[in-house]
Formats: C-alpha cells, structure tokens, sequence
C-alpha cells in the first residue's frame, strides 16, 4: 500500500509539474501577443491613446510629409515592413519597387527635417502560387508580408477573408493619379466592389514560333501575325505545322508549354474556343464541357503524334522548358527544339539574362542576346481554337496588396491609430511604387507591359531608354545595385520594340476569374489536362473527370455551373 | 525523506511528462478539435466555430463520390502492406547478412543501408527522380533487357498504372525504411548467447534451420517491435512520398496515401481545408490505434509479457 501511494504521490507531482510549464508556456506565448505579434513599448501605452493620425488628401507629398511628422511626435523612429513578391527572375522590381518607393519618402522626410525613417524586409519567391501559400499560412502568426505582391487572383480568397486592406477610401482620394492607369486593370484590382489591389504590371501570353525552325520546312512568316488576328490561322493549322516541322526533321517537337498548372496558359484555349469561366450573372464559376473537351482534344492529339511530350506538365522550367524552347536540335548537339511555344511575354528577356540556351559551338550556356531573341522568335496571338472563333491572350495582372494587418512589426501596432497611421503610409509606399518611372523599368527588365498610360510613354522615349542604360535614371544604390546586371542585358531598343508590338495584344485579352474557389477549380484542369497528355485519359474521359470531381466537392458542386 | 524520494522521479518524469502533452497530446486534441470546426486557410479564429460531424460527412461523400479516393484508400492498404513486408522481412535478412558477415565487413555493410535513412529526403528524393525518370538508368535498364522501348515514366505511365507507381513508392521508402529492422535485428541476434550458435553448428543444424529455430524465436519480441513500429510509421508517413508526388515521378493519385492526402488537403495550395483534413487525419489516428493493437495481439504481445514461471 506505501508503494502504491508513493506510485500515485509521484504521478501527481508529475501531473502538478506538467501542468505548471504548460500554463507557464502557454502565458508566454498569449503574453507575445498573438497574431498580430506587434512590438508594442511601455511609451505606447503609458502616454494613453494617441491623436489621431492625418486623413490622406491625395496630395502625395503633403500626405507623406504628413503622416512623417505625426509619428515624429508619436515617439516613432523608425518604421518597418516587410514586402512578400514572386515571379521570373527579372521581375525583381515588384519587390525592389517597394524598397526604392520607401528609400523616396525617406529622402523626403529628410530634406523636410523629418527623423524618420522606413526599413523594407524583402521576402522573394520564384513561384507566385507558394508564395501565395506563405502569406496564408504566416498571417494567423503576425509573420505575413505587409505587402504582397502577386497574381490577381489571390484577391477573391485573402479579401473574402479579410486578410486584405480595403484601399477603396485612399483610391478615391487619389483618384487623379489612378486615372492615369489602365481601368480594366485597376477593375482587376477589385473584389466585390471594393478596391484590393493596385496594378503593378500585367503581360500577354503571345505564341512564340521559331523563325529558324520555320525557315528550314520553307513556311513564310509574313503576315501571320494578321491571319491569326482575323481568325484565319487556327489551332488546326498550328497543328498541321507542328506536325510538318517534324516530319521534316526540322524540330524535335512541334508544342512545348508550361508545366504544373493549367492556369493561366492553357486556360486560354477555353476562351480560344468560345468558353467561359465565369457567369457574371450568377456569380458562379463555369465548367464549359464543350470548350473544354476542345482544349483537350488538341492536347490529347499533340501528344498522341509526338508532337508535345507526354510529360511536359512535370518538364523542369531551366533545365528543360526554357532550354527547349530556344534551343538548337539534338541532332546538332542542342537541347532540343520546337516549333511553337505557348509563352509569356517575359519569356522574352527572360531569355536574355539566364543561361538557357546551350550554344552547339562553344559546348557553354549562356543567355541569348536581344538580336538573338529578335532573330530566332516570331510571335503572334493565342490563335482561335477552330474556324469561327476569336483569337485570344490572357492577362494575369500583378496587385500590390497591402495585408489587412499592415504596420505589425511596430512599436504601438494596437493602438488604433498607430495602426491606421502604418497603413496610410503603406499606401503612400504603394502609390510611390507606381510611379511611371518605376513601373516602366520593371516593364523593360522583365518585358511585363506598364499599367499606366505615363509609364507606357516613357517606354516611348528614346532618352529616357538611354539613361536607363546607362543607370542615370537616380534609383538608390542598393536597388540599383540589385539590378544593375539585369538592366545591362535588357535595357535594349528592340526589348521596348517588341513591347511596343506586343500591346495590342491588350485588346484581345481575357481575365481568369476573380473568385475564391477558382484556384481550387484550376487545379483539378491541371490533373485532367495532365492525365489527358500522357494518355491516361481520353478527352472526354478528362471532361468527364472533371465533372466528377466538382461534383464529388460540396464547395465546388454549390459554386460551379457545369454547361454544355 | 520518504517525500522527497517521491519528488526526484516525479522531476525527470516530468520532463518526458512536457514533451509528451505538448507534443503529442496536446496536438492530438487540437486534431480531434479542429475537425469539429469550420477551419480553413489558416483561419484560426475559426476554431472556435463548430460545425458538428459536417467534415466527417463531407469526408465520407468525398470518398463516395470523387473518382480518386478510391485509389488514394487502395495505395495506402497497398503501399503500407508492401513496404511493412520489405522493412520487417528485409530488415530481418540485412541483419543476418550483416550477422554472418565478417566484423569488419559487416560495419561497412550496415553503414550503407543506414545510408537512405541519413539522406535529406528532397536529395534522396531527387536520386530516385533521376533514377526512374521517363528517360533514366532504370528505363535504359529495362530497355537493354528488351522489355521497353522509348522513353517511359513507369510511376506514370497508363500501361504500368497503379503498380508502376506502387512499386516505386515501395521501394524508395523500403530503402529508407528496411535499416531500421536491420539495425534492431542485428543487436537482438548479437544478444543471443553465443553457445547456442555454436551448438546448433555442432549438431549440424544449415543456415535455415538456425534463422527459423533460433533467430526467429528468440528475436520474436523485436519482430512485434519492428512490425508494429513500423506500421505506425507508414501509416503517417509522407515526406518521400510528397517529393515523388510533387515531381510528378509517380502518378498523383496512386502515390498518394491517406497521410498524404492529410497534408495535401491541409497545406496545398489550391485547398488549405484544415478542417476537412483534421477528420481525415482523426480517420487515420483511429486506424492506426486499432491496426497497432490488433496486430499487438494477433503476434502475441500479451504473451510475451507473462511473467517468468518457475524459480529464478
């Protein structure tokens, strides 16, 4: 009986002691503050609340100046946010954007004697969609970026959740600078009204076709871009010439496109063969069997005659993708090549800054040079599925976003007006970061198209090009430090020339829907389409699936409409 | 002094105590209570929402309805039987090669199946990327043995689905998994006192009679270890599997596994439904309770426990 009561003596002191660190553990983690994870000093709350901090008036620099001094006097120092961005190596500016529009204000409120100053906390990722995932999964932990600088599509989902700030009030003040910007793309912006995100750039997705490749099966290129504008030239013709181009031997493929995901490149043959998406009336997403069943077919047929490889959706981006698309033939010790490429428009000085091709001669990779690209690439609308139709592009703009809990990394973050200061002032570092000028260089880098009609001017400027070139344009050091590199190797008249022709492209495009449930519908297109490639389905085997799947989802059965 | 006897275990105990509730328990409840609750992308001010059994429910016509469930259930039975029987029987044979083997020899030996186990998967996994990708050494392999031809990713490819798939997620996780029972065997045949090996020798007793009347007998506690270890392991595993998933090395839906499915479903990118996978996840920690102890007593655990008979 002593035994057991010592037994049980022990095992209580081991329940008290546990329970102890638990609370212990527990008090500490609750004592930090939860999500918000703000940094709040004894200064912040033993003043009592604060004044309230400026309205925005739309004047920038009154504004900035403003919202300076009112944190001056509030104790604040310093200021710090962090930027979370995504995409193509040269698309650096969306983060570095941000970085030199604060280094702005910064010389702003030093020139007016204010002794304050912005830190940005750069968190880049090469894959919008993970990046995407980061934010989520960081915000219930305070550890999110403050900016977040990605596809549009994101706004439905973090907006419907309330993980975006509503810009709507600051826009409106602002109203006079938004005009300037392309109003379908400020439209893109917008979740149920209300104004979510800014546009930082947008592109079209042209086919690109191998001059090189198209010269040795003897098909003249002239005018294609027109007959495929009018509707003359088809999907059906595109795969008559993948086909001849390897027949002749003069490519190793006819297609190649991207990996992974359906969306945004072959959504387009959807719109390319007359579908839809969306249904604005009902709101609802839309399965379009017949278009779909279309897109499939074409896919199923590429691959079927070894046109597309079967298992082009698990092809590595820089080591297979890319080389491919701007390589030489195998059989004259390149990498491969193809004829057509459903592309992006920052392929093309993609292309020019990272060692893709595998030059035969030399045996090195190296980049291509502007000529080069001009040289070996044609480039014409996404053409129209089948006679009858309409060409299409389709454009994912980029939003600055700024997260509803912008300003969390500050001292007094839950004071209100604190907070309501931080987040004017990334709105004020938001509309910095549009500026034409910034907006243009990302343009040029990374061959996005410009979002307002001042920035698609300074592309037009021959000398604004040649201070571009020759880093005279007055960015910070430590941004142009960053992309110096990338500027020497794109900073080229034909790279603003090919933008130049590229924009009419604008007038043909579409838009993936604004949707929170869209993402997730997007994914069971890239299992069917992938399925569909490597012939594990046929084409109305991959509809049917998908059909399956919606319906086998309570969320996608109640918000998609499945027609035809 | 009695008091303070009581004290001292309680103080180390406690520290396992921690580690255990915070780690295991505590995560554990939280499971069981975010499948009651409408959680998803991370909203955590959801948890303190309730949704009843609706998760359960969606679960279960999910696994009615959506034509892939039912390869996600069959890969799990399929992947989690045929790797179990790699680890434990494979293990058992590693360890009595790496038994018979010289001393020497024999640490080497077992250093290289310990191999899988200390690489960091994403490199592991990238290997057996190359290894079994549509152009690699193992299709130039079959290809030489003339049983192929062309390119072919045998994870994928229709003509080879589902056991393609199965096998490569087999066998990549056997690899990883089959060094652990060596490693238990090896020590519990070492265990075993010499003189019985010697006389069974003397009587003239082969290899096979000395594994099946010796080594098995006397090592049954470490097979019920093993087997039941190991079980659970595979029941939840899912690192290997993600990045051959991911890679698109094996089909999606024929390498994914119920602990993959969880994952997906509460972290991929186009889902986030941490409610949806807590249920699934909750399905699975019920499975693997109740196959731990069936197999517990369908291998006589209880048997073994008995206490000694007879004087000591």
């Amino acid at each position: 009986m002593a035994g057991r009561r010592a037994i049980s003596r022990s095992v209580a002191a081991v329940i008290v002691v546990v329970v102890i660190i638990v609370a212990g553990a527990a008090a500490w983690l609750a004592s930090r503050g939860g999500g918000g994870g703000a940094a709040t000093t004894s200064a912040g709350t033993a003043g009592g609340a604060a004044a309230a901090p400026p309205e925005l008036t739309g004047n920038f620099t009154k504004d900035a100046l403003a919202i300076g001094r009112w944190l001056e006097e509030h104790g604040v120092g310093q200021v710090t946010y962090t930027v979370m961005a995504a995409g193509d190596p040269n698309s650096v500016m969306r983060m570095y954007g941000i970085v030199e529009a604060a280094e702005d204000i910064n010389d702003l409120w030093s020139e007016n004697g204010v002794n304050v100053k912005i830190t940005i906390k750069t968190d880049w990722s090469p894959d919008f969609k993970k990046q995407y995932d980061n934010f989520k999964s960081k915000y219930e932990l305070g550890e999110n970026g403050d900016f977040f600088v990605n596809s549009y599509i994101y706004i439905a989902p973090l907006a419907s959740q309330g993980r975006l700030l509503d810009l709507t009030p600051w826009v409106q003040k602002y109203q006079g600078y938004f005009s300037d910007f392309f109003q379908t793309l400020m439209k893109a912006g917008q979740y149920q009204g209300k104004q979510y995100g800014i546009p930082q750039d947008t592109e079209a997705r042209p086919l690109y076709i191998r001059k090189d490749v198209a010269r040795c099966m003897g098909w003249d290129l002239r005018g294609l871009d027109e007959k495929v504008k009018n509707g003359q030239f088809t999907w059906q013709d595109v795969y008559q010439k993948a086909k001849e181009a390897v027949e002749k031997g003069c490519a190793d493929w006819g297609l190649i496109h991207r990996k992974g995901s359906a969306h945004p490149d072959l959504i387009q043959f959807i719109f390319a063969f007359g579908g839809k998406l969306y249904d604005p009336q009902t709101g609802k997403l839309v399965v379009d069997k017949v278009a779909i069943k279309k897109w499939f077919q074409v896919e199923y047929q590429f691959a079927r005659d070894g046109l597309l490889p079967r298992d082009i959706m698990s092809w590595d981006w820089g080591t297979q993708i890319h080389p491919t698309i701007v390589g030489e033939r195998k059989a004259d010790g390149g990498d491969g090549n193809t004829l057509f490429d459903i592309g992006g428009t920052w392929y093309w000085t993609e292309w020019q800054s990272k060692k893709y091709y595998l030059d035969p001669k030399t045996g090195e990779r190296r980049p291509l040079t502007p000529e080069e690209v001009a040289e070996k690439f044609y480039y014409t609308l996404f053409p129209a599925g089948e006679p009858g139709k309409q060409p299409v592009t389709l454009s994912q703009p980029f939003m600055w976003m700024i997260a509803a809990n912008a300003g969390k990394e500050n001292p007094h973050y839950n004071d209100a007006n604190y907070r309501k200061a931080y987040q004017e002032l990334a709105f004020l570092i938001v509309v910095k970061a549009s500026d034409p000028e910034i907006n243009a260089i990302h343009s040029v880098i990374s061959a996005h198209l410009p979002v307002s009609k001042k920035a698609a001017n300074l592309l037009k400027d021959p000398q604004w090009v040649e201070k571009l070139r020759n880093h005279q344009l007055g960015l910070h050091q430590d941004v142009l430090s960053k992309i110096a590199d990338i500027i020497d190797k794109t900073a080229d008249p034909i790279n603003i020339q090919f933008l130049a022709n590229v924009t009419y492209m604008l007038d043909y495009t579409h838009f993936a829907p604004s949707h929170p449930l869209y993402d997730k519908l997007a994914g069971i297109f890239a299992d069917a389409v992938d399925k569909v490639i490597r012939g594990e389905m046929t084409p109305d085997q991959g509809v049917d699936y998908i059909v399956q799947k919606v319906k086998a989802d309570p969320d996608l059965s109640a918000n998609v409409e499945i027609i035809g | 002094m009695p008091g303070s006897r009581s004290w001292a275990p309680a103080l180390f105990l406690s520290i396992m105590g921690f580690l255990v509730v915070a780690f295991y328990l505590l995560p554990l409840l939280l499971t069981v209570w975010a499948s009651f609750t409408p959680i998803r992308d991370w909203r955590v001010e959801s948890l303190g929402k309730s949704v009843g059994l609706d998760n359960y429910r969606r679960l279960f016509y999910l696994i009615r309805h959506d034509p892939d469930m039912g390869k996600v259930l069959e890969t799990t039975v399929v992947f989690v039987s045929g790797t179990l029987l790699v680890n434990v029987v494979g293990g058992f044979l590693l360890a009595v090669a790496a038994f018979l083997l010289d001393e020497r020899v024999s640490l080497g030996f077992r250093l290289l199946w310990l191999l899988p186990r200390m690489t960091p998967v994403a490199v592991f996994g990238l290997l057996w990327y190359y290894f079994f990708h549509g152009n690699g050494m193992f299709v130039h392999f079959l290809q030489a043995l003339g049983l192929l031809e062309g390119p072919t990713w045998i994870g994928q490819d229709q003509r080879f689905l589902p056991w393609g798939a199965w096998f490569i997620i087999i066998f990549v996780n056997g690899l990883v998994g089959v060094s652990y029972g060596m490693i238990i065997f090896y020590s519990a045949f070492k265990s075993i006192p010499r003189d019985i090996y010697m006389a069974a020798l003397v009587d003239g007793a082969r290899l096979r009679d000395i594994i099946l009347k010796i080594m098995v007998p006397l090592t049954r506690w470490h097979i019920i270890f093993v087997t039941v270890w190991q079980l659970l392991s595979l029941l939840t595993t899912y690192a290997h599997l993600y990045v051959l998933v991911e890679w698109r090395v094996v089909d999606k839906w024929y390498g994914m596994t119920w602990s993959l499915y969880v994952f997906e479903t509460a972290f991929g990118s186009t889902v986030s439904d941490q409610a949806l996978a807590a249920a699934a996840a909750v399905i699975l920690i019920v499975v693997g309770i109740g196959l731990g102890l069936a197999t517990l007593r369908i291998m006589g655990f209880e048997r073994e426990l008995k206490p000694v008979r007879g004087d000591i």
